[in-house]
Parts: C-alpha cells; sequence; structure tokens
C-alpha cells in the first residue's frame, strides 16, 4: 500500500536511468479500467508536462519511478477531460461517501502497488478522510517518509473503499466521459440523500438531482430546506421542475410553491398536468400556517353506507403514498364528513361489515382557517396519526398528517 | 416615473430585501470593540484630520468585500473550501491555525470591551463577561439560522446608538465635511500609525471568509448578483459612517477638551459625558455593548466554520450538536476561552494575546488577499465573474498599499521601541 502523498513530487527516470522530472499527478481512465492508474503526469524541467502510460512504468517506489522506455518514446502529455486526475479531481475535494450517505473531504488516496514481469500497475484501492492522513499532508516532505509514516499511524485513519466512493461533477459532459453515475444515492432513503445534498454546492447539487429520477428526485427536494429547494427549483428548465413539483406530494407541492417568486410558481404550475395543478392550487388558497396550509388533499374517502370491502378496494387503487394513509374517511353524498374508520378496525374487521359501525365516536376534526398551534394541541390531546380538516359547511378537504405535524414542531422550537 | 420602470425598480427592490443580510453584518460585525476604540482613539487625538481617510479606506473595502461576495456567488463554495481546493492541505491547515489565533486574540478584546462598557452601567465584568458568554453561545447552539440572521440584523440596527451620539457631541460639522474630503497627509509617525491602525481595524482577514460564507449560505443566484453587491457596497459604506460618526464625536468631545489620552472605548464614553451629556455617553457605552455582543457571537461562528470547512469536518448552526462535534467544540471552546481570559487575567496580562492575534492577523491577511485575487481570476472557477481587467488594475494596487500597511502594522507591534511616543 502506497499514499499519493508519498509519491506526490517523486523523481522518475527514464530506462536508461536519466532523469525525467517529478511527479504531479496520476489519471485513471474509467473507460478502460476504473481502478488502474492509466497516466503517470512528470512535469520535467523547463516546466514541460510529459505523460507516461502504465505499460511504460517499470517500478514504483517511495524512492523512485523507473520507467521502462527511454525519454525519446514518452509523449508530451495531452489535457484530456475523459480521465480523473487524482490531485486534480479527488485529492482535497469533497466527495459523497455512499455507504456511510456523507460528504467528506479526501485527505489522501491509497494505492496498491501491482508488480509483475515486465511492468508495475498501481491500482487505486480508498480515499483516506481521517486525521493520519491530514498528519501526513501535513509532514511530508519536512521529514524523512519513514518517520512521517510512523508519526501519523500515532493518528486514527478513515478509509473509505474506492467502490463506496462517488465523484461530484458539475459539467454533465464530463460526468458522462468519467462515467460517473449516481445510481446508488437513487437507492438511498430520500431524507439520506437529502442531508447529502445540503452538503454540496449549488452547482453540484443541480448536477446530482439532475441526474435522478422524476420521483427520486421529488423525494429528495421534499426534504431538503426551503431556502434550497427555491434556489434548485428556480436553477432548472420550468418543464423539469413541474416534472419534479408533480411528484411530490401536493401539501408539500404547494409549500414550495409558496415559496417560490410568484412568476416562477405559476409557470410551474401550467406546465403541470392539470388534475396534479389543480389539487395544488387549492391548497395555495390556504394560509401557510393553518390546519389548510398544512394538509393534504390525497386521503381516502368513501360513502359512509360502504363496507370493508370497498375500503380494501379503494385502498388499492389509491394513487398517493398508502404507507401514510392510517384511516379512512367516511362521508355523505354533500362531501360532509360524517365518520372516521382507523385503519387497525379496518383490518380486524369482517370483509361485509358496514364502515358506519367502525367509525371513532366522536369524529375528530378541524375546521381549515385554525391555526397550526391548535392542529398540535389537538394531535397531542387525542393521541393522533392523522386529522381531518372541514370547511364551514363540515365537507372534508383534506387531512393534516402526524409527519407534518411533527415537522412543525420541530421547525419551532 | 412610466410603470414599467417603477415595476422594474420594485422587483430589484424586493429581490435586494431578499439578498440583504451578508453585507451589511459582516460590515458591522466589523465595527467591533477593536474598530470602536481605533476610531476613539482618532478622534480624540486628531481630531478630525483623520476623516479624509475614511474614503479610501471604503473604496479598498468594496474592492476586497466585493470580490468575495463575487467568488461566492459564482462558485457557491467558502473561501476556505476554494483555498483548500485549490492549494492544498498544508496551506489551509497553516492560514486556519492563524486565524483561529487571530480571532482567539480578537474574542478576547470583545469580551473586554463588553466588560469596559457594562461598567459604565456598574455591572462587574464578573457578572458581565460570563452573562453575555452564555448569551451568544445559546443564541448559536440552541438557535436556528434564520433567527440567529434576525438577531444580527437587529443588532445592526443598534448601531444607530453612534450616529445620535454624534449629533450630541455638536460637532464643527463644516470642518468635519471640508475634513473629510480633503486630505491631508501629515508625516509625524505617530499620525501615520494611527492610519494603519485604521486600515488594520477595517480590513481584516476573517471577514472574507464570513462573508463569502454568508452569501454561499444565503444561496445567492448568480442572477440576483447585482443586488446582493449593493448588499455589499451599502455595508461597506455603513461600516465607515458608524466609524465617521464615532471619530466626529470623540474630536468635538475629547479633542477639544484637551485631555486626550483614552485607555479604551469605555473611557471614550465616559469622556463623552461632562462634554456631550450623560444621554450621549450612555449611548455611546450601549453602542460599544451591542457590538461587542455581536462580533463575540460573529467572531468564533466565523472560524469554526471555516476551520472545520477546510478541513473537511462537519459544520454548520443548522446541525446538531452530536453531528458536528468539531464545529460546535471550537465555538464553545473560544467563547469560553475568550471570556475565561477577560475574567481572569488582568488588562496588562490581556494586552501580549491581543497582540500576539494582531500580528496572526498581519501575516495571513496578505496571503488571503493574495489568494483572492488568484481565485477570482480564475476562468475555470468563476466563468463570466472573473475579475475585469480594470478591476484587477484597482484590486491589485488595494491590496498592495494593504499588504505594506499591514506588514507595517506587524513590525511596530513586534518592535515597539520603535513606536512613535
Amino acid at each position: 500500500m502506497i499514499h499519493f502523498s508519498e509519491i506526490e513530487r517523486l523523481d522518475a527516470y527514464d530506462a536508461k536511468g536519466e532523469y525525467l522530472g517529478w511527479l504531479v499527478d496520476l489519471g485513471i481512465d474509467p473507460n478502460q479500467n476504473p481502478l488502474r492508474v492509466a497516466l503517470y503526469l512528470i512535469r520535467a524541467p523547463k516546466k514541460k508536462l510529459l505523460c507516461l502510460t502504465h505499460e511504460q512504468i517499470q517500478s514504483i517506489s517511495v524512492r523512485a519511478i523507473q520507467a521502462n522506455v527511454p525519454a525519446q518514446e514518452i509523449r508530451p502529455f495531452a489535457p484530456d477531460e475523459g480521465v480523473i486526475r487524482i490531485k486534480k479531481d479527488v485529492l482535497d475535494q469533497q466527495i459523497i461517501d455512499v455507504n456511510n450517505q456523507k460528504v467528506v473531504r479526501v485527505n489522501d488516496v491509497d494505492f496498491d502497488i501491482q508488480p509483475s514481469e515486465r511492468h508495475t500497475h498501481l491500482r487505486i484501492v480508498a480515499v483516506n478522510v481521517g486525521w493520519a492522513a491530514a498528519v501526513r499532508r501535513m509532514l511530508q516532505g519536512l521529514a524523512a517518509k519513514h518517520t512521517v509514516r510512523r508519526i501519523s499511524n500515532i493518528f486514527p485513519s478513515k478509509t473509505i473503499p474506492w467502490e463506496f466512493v462517488n465523484l461530484i461533477e458539475p459539467d454533465p459532459a464530463r460526468r458522462v466521459k468519467l462515467r460517473i453515475t449516481y445510481h446508488r444515492l437513487a437507492e438511498l432513503h430520500p431524507a439520506d440523500l437529502a442531508d447529502i445534498l445540503e452538503e454540496l454546492s449549488r452547482d453540484e447539487q443541480k448536477s446530482v438531482i439532475e441526474s435522478l429520477d422524476n420521483e427520486t428526485a421529488a423525494h429528495a427536494v421534499s426534504e431538503i430546506s426551503p431556502r434550497m429547494q427555491v434556489a434548485f427549483l428556480e436553477s432548472i428548465p420550468a418543464d423539469r421542475a413541474a416534472d419534479i413539483v408533480e411528484e411530490m406530494p401536493p401539501d408539500e407541492a404547494a409549500d414550495v410553491l409558496q415559496e417560490l417568486h410568484p412568476k416562477t410558481s405559476a409557470e410551474l404550475l401550467a406546465n403541470m398536468e392539470e388534475e396534479e395543478a389543480e389539487e395544488v392550487r387549492d391548497l395555495l388558497g390556504f394560509e401557510e400556517n393553518t390546519a389548510g396550509g398544512l394538509m393534504t388533499t390525497e386521503f381516502i374517502a368513501l360513502e359512509a353506507s360502504g363496507t370493508v370491502g370497498s375500503a380494501i378496494a379503494a385502498f388499492k387503487t389509491f394513487e398517493g403514498p398508502i404507507e401514510s394513509v392510517h384511516a379512512v374517511y367516511l362521508i355523505n353524498g354533500e362531501s360532509v364528513l360524517t365518520g372516521v374508520v382507523p385503519l387497525a378496525h379496518l383490518v380486524l374487521a369482517e370483509t361485509s361489515a358496514p364502515l358506519k359501525e367502525l367509525s371513532t365516536d366522536p369524529v375528530i376534526s378541524i375546521h381549515s382557517h385554525k391555526d397550526g398551534k391548535t392542529v398540535v394541541n389537538l394531535f397531542h390531546k387525542y393521541n393522533l396519526l392523522a386529522l381531518p380538516v372541514v370547511d364551514d359547511d363540515g365537507r372534508l378537504l383534506g387531512e393534516v398528517t402526524a409527519d407534518d405535524v411533527l415537522e412543525l414542531v420541530v421547525t419551532r422550537k | 416615473m412610466n410603470p414599467t420602470r417603477f415595476q422594474r425598480f420594485r422587483n430589484n427592490f424586493l429581490i435586494f430585501l431578499s439578498v440583504l443580510g451578508p453585507g451589511i453584518i459582516t460590515a458591522s460585525a466589523n465595527n467591533d470593540a477593536g474598530g470602536i476604540y481605533t476610531y476613539s482613539v482618532a478622534g480624540a487625538q486628531f481630531g478630525y484630520s483623520l476623516l479624509w481617510t475614511l474614503v479610501p479606506i471604503t473604496v479598498a473595502l468594496v474592492v476586497v468585500q466585493e470580490m468575495v461576495a463575487r467568488m461566492g456567488v459564482a462558485t457557491g463554495k467558502g473561501l476556505a473550501d476554494l483555498i483548500r481546493e485549490e492549494y492544498g492541505f498544508r496551506t489551509t491547515f497553516l492560514l486556519l491555525g492563524l486565524l483561529l489565533i487571530a480571532n482567539l486574540g480578537n474574542t478576547i478584546s470583545e469580551f473586554a470591551g463588553l466588560a469596559s462598557g457594562m461598567s459604565i452601567f456598574g455591572v462587574s465584568r464578573y457578572i458581565a463577561v460570563p452573562l453575555g458568554a452564555l448569551f451568544v453561545w445559546a443564541l448559536v447552539v440552541k438557535g436556528t439560522y434564520r433567527m440567529v440572521e434576525k438577531v444580527f440584523l437587529i443588532a445592526c440596527v443598534f448601531y444607530v446608538a453612534y450616529l445620535i451620539s454624534g449629533f450630541l457631541a455638536r460637532p464643527d460639522w463644516k470642518t468635519a465635511v471640508n475634513n473629510a474630503v480633503s486630505p491631508s497627509l501629515r508625516f509625524d509617525s505617530s499620525y501615520l500609525y494611527m492610519i494603519i491602525g485604521l486600515v488594520g481595524t477595517t480590513i481584516a482577514p476573517w471577514q472574507q471568509f464570513y462573508l463569502q460564507s454568508a452569501v454561499v449560505e444565503k444561496g445567492i443566484k448568480r442572477d440576483n448578483y447585482r443586488q446582493s453587491r449593493w448588499d455589499v457596497i451599502i455595508g461597506c459604506m455603513i461600516t465607515d459612517l458608524i466609524a465617521f460618526f464615532v471619530i466626529v464625536a470623540c474630536a468635538a468631545t475629547i479633542y477639544v477638551s484637551g485631555q486626550r489620552q483614552i485607555a479604551d472605548a469605555g473611557d471614550a464614553a465616559l469622556a463623552l459625558a461632562p462634554l456631550a451629556g450623560q444621554f450621549a455617553s450612555t449611548l455611546f457605552a450601549f453602542g460599544l455593548i451591542n457590538a461587542c455582543l455581536l462580533s463575540a457571537c460573529i467572531l468564533p461562528l466565523a472560524t469554526a466554520y471555516h476551520v472545520c470547512e477546510g478541513l473537511g469536518l462537519e459544520s454548520g448552526i443548522s446541525k446538531r450538536v452530536h453531528e458536528a462535534p468539531g464545529f460546535y467544540s471550537l465555538y464553545t471552546g473560544l467563547i469560553f476561552l475568550g471570556a475565561l481570559a477577560v475574567v481572569l487575567l488582568s488588562e496588562s496580562k490581556q494586552i501580549p494575546i491581543i497582540l500576539l492575534s494582531q500580528v496572526a492577523n498581519g501575516f495571513i491577511l496578505p496571503f488571503v488577499l493574495i489568494f483572492m485575487l488568484r481565485l477570482s481570476n480564475r476562468g475555470d472557477l468563476m466563468g463570466e465573474y472573473r475579475n475585469s481587467r480594470l478591476f484587477n488594475v484597482i484590486a491589485w494596487g488595494t491590496c498592495a498599499v494593504m499588504i505594506t500597511l499591514t506588514l507595517l502594522l506587524v513590525i511596530t507591534t513586534l518592535f515597539p521601541q520603535y513606536l512613535p511616543k
């Protein structure tokens, strides 16, 4: 194992033992081999940059790099966007540690030396983010290499295997060339993904979110801070922003649209599917910190005359986020709320049982104009998971769910 | 005015309000205990004659601050981040280490200023300093970003106390304005030393880091850069407007009275009382307390931020304590040590620490300025926001002057035997 900080500035010699220059950077070509160091950039005297390929490396150690070709055969370096440069693109940069779902800064990069008969390969193993690497970077060049090693070993080392490293590249064209994808981020929980996004700079965020599918992007955007939501949605094309907002739960979407510039907000609504836009528009009519402003319009409401069987059928055709449904609401012909059946009651009842008999008594609901504090108090007092919201005539408008209440309580603190 | 122009103005103004904050807060925190003291001395010893320096200082401040704000908007990254990414680990580590020392000294002088301001109201420093420290600590650790920013902005408004006490001192406005617009260089060494002190206190390294991070944290978009620039320019003007009024207040009273020696900023407030009235004195002391509390909060906060940023540790007010242990221990440690030094050490023992911090500041500033100039000229980082040629001429010139003055300050601090009497 060898650290980049130990081979940086290493002297390089050609096959005849002539001095070539010193090592400034290593390059990996992900299109050839994602782990092997393909290029060795050598700074020759008089500022010229040479480029040794991996076949031209005879041996490599903490003392020197030995090429197996004479100086004449070594070509000058031509900048190539398709190569990951260790010093330029990795060292000291922020990367995403996919395994621990964190954004970290790279202190050093670790390689394996793989000697074979004719030449030696370096294989990238891990990036180093711990104190040991920091101390090594601090001392390298000031003391002998083995002394530096000994001192830095006193400190805790922390490495992230290269396979869990996700580089952040804001330029989409270069990202394609380097084969950087954010597939693994899409598999994270949206809340973890949002934590990662919050650590990135604006352009980097944009590049990560842009590469995600609409649904994943929508979940992640729902979880980031309102200020970042605005900054992000205003920076991408309106049709793509509309696609993302469309996938968000209507109450979250309404919150975001309220934060946006009215012009941008109108533009997004115009670009959204009519049905979703209508739902969001209805919610925008309510003031922010009221029951109406907190509620979502995705819920299950059934005629009070129905049976458990009809409720289960409604579950099967429900298009919203099914895991957040805690109760079904009973309404009459005028949409007036007449009952609430908790999920547990449905599960325990016979399929043919009439819903009316399963309703809680009394039916607890709230008027859409009541403020957030009243909502919180009701949740607390009655140990609710969801609370139906009604208008002046008792018609069901939506429901406030426990997660929204929790957010209200936490952000207020 | 035709309606479309009015609408455009109104839109711009609304955007301005939404990006308002970073520039004005940085500018206000800049007028901290050290700043108020330096301005007071300048007024007390030299009357109105140094007022003209505020004009070039404002220009220099605008040039430098505009550059960092632009970098923040263009890259979306903090200055410590950029320095780490472009100049490597060792440079960043040394720079931040010095910044840490410098800002510990600054924090001590904030708490010392708080103690001296509170003593005018008869509050013992053994009560004022621990309570003040607890207040600023709790604000950040328990508060949210939005709340903290609001408290900061309110504290900025309280600087108006200096304006009022300046008026109450009934200065000779004609002479004051004349001196402000017509430069009059005197080649006596104490006069020159004072100018160096004024420049040094107005343009400090930490504020470059702080401003850029604040711009990034605020999420200001490239499209809104124009309005954000106004925030910075107005902030710089406010800094020097406050300086102007402090100098004028002291010039009209202490300088005129002939008793021109003051030991700290609290002294200046006391000296105002017989000459400008008790109310002016009270306002001056209140302004000092406000300034010290604001800076005692922002300085450690900014330091903790940048050290964590540069070293890649988790940071941010929005993080919980266990998520960002390094950040919170640095912030807490700076406040604790700063307050402890003021409570335990006598004033004569605080001086070496404060001098050390001045030297550290002086060492960092040239590096920070040169890094800033080089980074803001990088096409790959800045794109169309890189410095124009004309701007570069002005900026390099400004920085060269500031670096020279700062180094002079360092030399005179290290070798006080060459100091003018």
